[in-house]
């Protein structure tokens, strides 16, 4: 089980839905989720910049285009990885499917890409069987479709 | 995780059994007990709480899904309003050129019925000099008709006065010969009969005279 997971993305309703299908799923202890990615940067900065990370999650889930915010979820993980430490498990989760995305992403250092749909749980149960092998990085990049 | 003393876990299992009141959330996930009962506890709880989020998801689909229906029809909706102020502004423009046009039109047609009463004004007055060069024409012809009139009874007027001039000195010279040859008591069986002849001619020359000069006149008028 994941002990903490942050989720960002512009959708209210996403959040509750979510934290709901991890909780079903016993995914995660704890979650906590974040409407912009200018907010998750800056907490990514602090923790980076302070060294404590005891509150840092295990694990970030970003969607790809968050309304509200001066950057999208690809520059989030590129900023999550190469400025602010590379020690969570990060990825994407997103209604759009275009390769292109998903190829910027992998350059910016995602390690899996879900798809959004109405049906989210057999994905996220599928993500948890993977997990181990995103935290120890031995699986490659994985889309979720 | 979370171990809790023999009292406070009954204390729980009593508020659930009497309120339904239980624990919720993955805090439950992180409670460990030896006791059989709380752990009955702990489970009932969890299914009680997965039931919840279960509902919970559901209603929450549901909604995330009639939100989707409402963005996609809202974005029908502007692409249908942008539709619509389009053919507005395109009705819009058209009825702003059709005006011009109108307007345009009426233009013309004020300098139309300009035109056209200049030209009747025109023809009026195109008509007045064609009667006027008419009347002037006509003027000018009875003019040289009685100048010609003139002329001709002028002259006749003269071959009549030369001709009686004429005839009446003819008849007076062969009057007054005769005469003297009376007074002189000469012969004049001679002059008597030439006196006779030459009157009667001259008589006859004087009519026939008058009467040519009546039936020229006669003849021109007829012609004219």
């Amino acid at each position: 089980m994941i002990d903490s997971i942050l989720l960002v993305d512009d959708e209210d309703l996403f959040h509750l839905v979510f934290e709901d299908a991890c909780s079903l799923l016993d995914i995660s202890l704890s979650l906590n989720a974040l409407n912009s990615s200018d907010q998750a940067a800056k907490l990514f900065q602090k923790w980076f910049q302070d060294g404590d990370d005891s509150d840092k999650p295990e694990c970030v889930f970003v969607d790809l285009n968050i309304i509200g915010s001066s950057f999208d979820g690809i520059e989030l993980i590129r900023k999550i990885n190469f400025e602010y430490g590379n020690h969570v498990v990060v990825g994407i989760i997103s209604s759009s499917n275009e390769p292109e995305e998903q190829a910027k992403a992998v350059q910016a250092g995602a390690q899996f890409w879900i798809i959004k749909s109405d049906d989210i749980e057999p994905r996220l149960e599928e993500f948890r069987k993977d997990y181990e092998g995103y935290k120890n990085r031995t699986l490659p990049f994985k889309v979720y479709k | 995780m979370i171990k809790l003393d023999k009292n406070s876990e009954n204390n729980l299992i009593k508020l659930f059994d009497s309120k339904n009141i239980g624990i919720e959330g993955n805090i439950i996930k992180l409670f460990e007990t030896d006791n059989d009962e709380f752990k009955s506890y702990l489970t009932k709880c969890s299914e009680k709480d997965k039931d919840s989020r279960r509902k919970r998801l559901e209603i929450t689909k549901k909604i995330q899904l009639q939100n989707s229906e409402l963005s996609n029809l809202n974005v029908e909706n502007q692409k249908m309003m942008e539709d619509l102020q389009l053919t507005l502004k395109e009705a819009e423009e058209q009825k702003t050129q059709i005006e011009k046009q109108n307007g345009e039109l009426m233009d013309w047609r004020v300098e139309n019925e300009k035109i056209q009463q200049e030209l009747q004004k025109e023809m009026i007055k195109s008509e007045q000099s064609r009667i006027q060069s008419e009347t002037a024409k006509t003027n000018a012809l009875n003019d040289l008709d009685i100048l010609q009139k003139r002329n001709q009874t002028e002259l006749i007027s003269n071959i009549v006065k030369v001709a009686l001039y004429i005839i009446i000195g003819v008849g007076i010279v062969t009057t007054g010969v005769y005469v003297f040859t009376l007074l002189m008591g000469k012969d004049t069986q001679v002059i008597s009969a030439t006196w006779s002849n030459i009157f009667g001619i001259l008589l006859t020359n004087a009519f026939s005279i008058v009467g040519t000069i009546m039936g020229i006149k006669y003849a021109t008028e007829n012609k004219q």
